[in-house]
């Protein structure tokens, strides 16, 4: 008991003392993870409105697609741009393996599928007569797409929120694309993961705290914009 | 001659539109398909600057004509003819035609935001900005019995005020052609006197009006002409151009011109 006890209070400790390292890893995870989602959110958003409100063949199975890469697994994703990053990969001249840009590649596949659904979802409840209605006041089919988009901007922002919420707490993309360098690549939960395995648990626990106040702020961030 | 006709004074295209019989939209031999249903317009021609009500049973295809002479579906066959010139499909042409009707809906959709941003929405995609926007709201607003609503939240707005802000979001775009898909429907009698009113006025401002109804005495009280649809087949309204078919209020703004 008292080696938590004492682990929290140090935890608390480095917090408050705005220790380097924990100001350091904490800043890699949210620039990372907020490069992702903006990349992912111009990517996800379109796709999103698109299905939602176009019509064609295999729709359906593109949709059933985009719902299963929702639950894609951090650490396929990990696996898979290692593979395209490492210097035997068709990427690898770029040398972009073990950077904090891989990372944000591998955030952003992630995030895309979670934005693009939530903003499905947000379309297929917006009311059906916007387009139509835009349309009828002499818009054309994108900035009806647009006016659409505006209607439903509370959907959007959950939509960007929740695929933040991804991103800043997976571990797989960061650990197998970034590679927990101290200083670049060391994001909150590479840090955690592995710092905890070497036997500093107050400094995990210290992140730990921190990554839970982010995901608090999340989800009251969330909360907020889906009760307007 | 051209330049005559599009002469600024009313006047003068009150009486060439008369002589001329210009016509708005025409139709030829349009089918359109929509699962089951089948719509067929042999003929119809409307003239510019005329009353015209669609009257038909629930089903008989009201909706659906409107949303073609809106140019928001396209007919499987047949030819559309805007203002002299034919219709096509393409999304780069029909753009610009789109912009000069404006189809307001039964059950009309507001925008979130204020009833002025509502009615600049479209002003804003035609390129209508500064005092010009200002001035066509504040008239559009006025003409529906609006004023002071220009700031009111256009969601919280109940049902007959949020139909009155659809035809002044629809009228602020002085359109060629205004179709209205019901707009009667749910009004108590005082309002829709006060909307018919309205309504009958806009052939003078150069506006063709088409109201599609189901109250059988409304056509008879806004003095227009009447188009029937049955079954999806459009029975009366096949007009050669050549009747003197104009509505009431019309005839009467031409004999004080004469």
């Amino acid at each position: 008991m008292g080696y938590l006890t004492d682990s929290l209070l140090t935890a608390i400790e480095l917090i408050i003392g705005f220790d380097v390292e924990v100001r350091m890893t904490a800043w890699t995870s949210l620039y990372t993870s907020s490069c992702a989602i903006v990349l992912a959110s111009l990517l996800g958003v379109p796709i999103g409105l698109w299905l939602g409100i176009s019509l064609f063949r295999g729709r359906r199975l593109l949709i059933t697609l985009l719902n299963t890469l929702m639950a894609l697994p951090t650490v396929v994703v990990g696996l898979l741009l290692f593979g395209l990053f490492s210097r035997q990969g068709p990427l690898g001249s770029f040398g972009l393996l073990f950077t904090p840009m891989a990372m944000i590649a591998g955030q952003m596949v992630l995030a895309t599928p979670i934005v693009a659904n939530y903003v499905l979802a947000a379309v297929a409840g917006a009311d059906d007569r916007i387009i139509n209605t835009a349309l009828t006041l002499g818009a054309t089919r994108l900035q009806a797409a647009l006016q659409l988009l505006r209607e439903i901007r509370f959907g959007v922002m959950a939509a960007v929120i929740a695929g933040f919420g991804r991103v800043i707490a997976e571990v797989g993309v960061a650990m197998m694309l970034g590679g927990n360098i101290r200083g670049t690549t060391r994001t909150m939960t590479t840090a955690i993961a592995l710092e905890t395995s070497k036997g500093e648990f107050a400094f995990g626990l210290a992140l730990g705290l921190v990554l839970l106040g982010v995901a608090l702020l999340v989800n009251l961030g969330l909360n907020q914009v889906q009760q307007r | 001659m051209f330049a005559a006709i599009r002469a600024p004074s009313r006047r003068k295209e009150l009486f060439f539109g008369v002589c001329l019989m210009a016509t708005v939209m025409e139709m030829h031999n349009v089918q359109l398909h929509r699962g089951a249903f089948c719509l067929r317009v042999k003929q119809l021609s409307l003239a510019s600057g005329y009353l015209y009500a669609l009257e038909g049973e629930n089903g008989a295809g009201k909706s659906t004509l409107l949303q073609l002479l809106a140019l928001l579906q396209p007919p499987q066959c047949g030819s559309l003819i805007f203002d002299g010139l034919p219709v096509s499909f393409m999304p780069s042409s029909l753009q610009g035609l789109r912009r000069q009707i404006t189809l307001l809906e039964q059950n009309p959709y507001l925008f979130s935001g204020s009833v002025r941003q509502n009615l600049a929405f479209g002003l804003k995609l035609r390129g209508v900005h500064g005092s010009e926007q200002r001035q066509r709201i504040a008239d559009a607003l006025a003409a529906c019995g609006l004023q002071g609503f220009a700031h009111r939240p256009a969601r919280e707005l109940s049902g007959g005020e949020s139909r009155r802000v659809a035809l002044a979001r629809a009228l602020a775009l002085q359109p060629k052609l205004l179709l209205l898909d019901e707009p009667t429907a749910n009004l108590d009698a005082g309002q829709v006197a006060g909307l018919e009113r309205l309504l009958v006025s806009l052939p003078q401002q150069g506006i063709t009006v088409v109201i599609a109804t189901h109250d059988a005495r409304q056509p008879e009280r806004l003095g227009g002409e009447t188009i029937t649809l049955s079954n999806g087949e459009l029975k009366t309204g096949i007009f050669d151009g050549k009747r003197d078919y104009r509505p009431l209020n019309q005839i009467r703004s031409c004999s004080q011109l004469l």
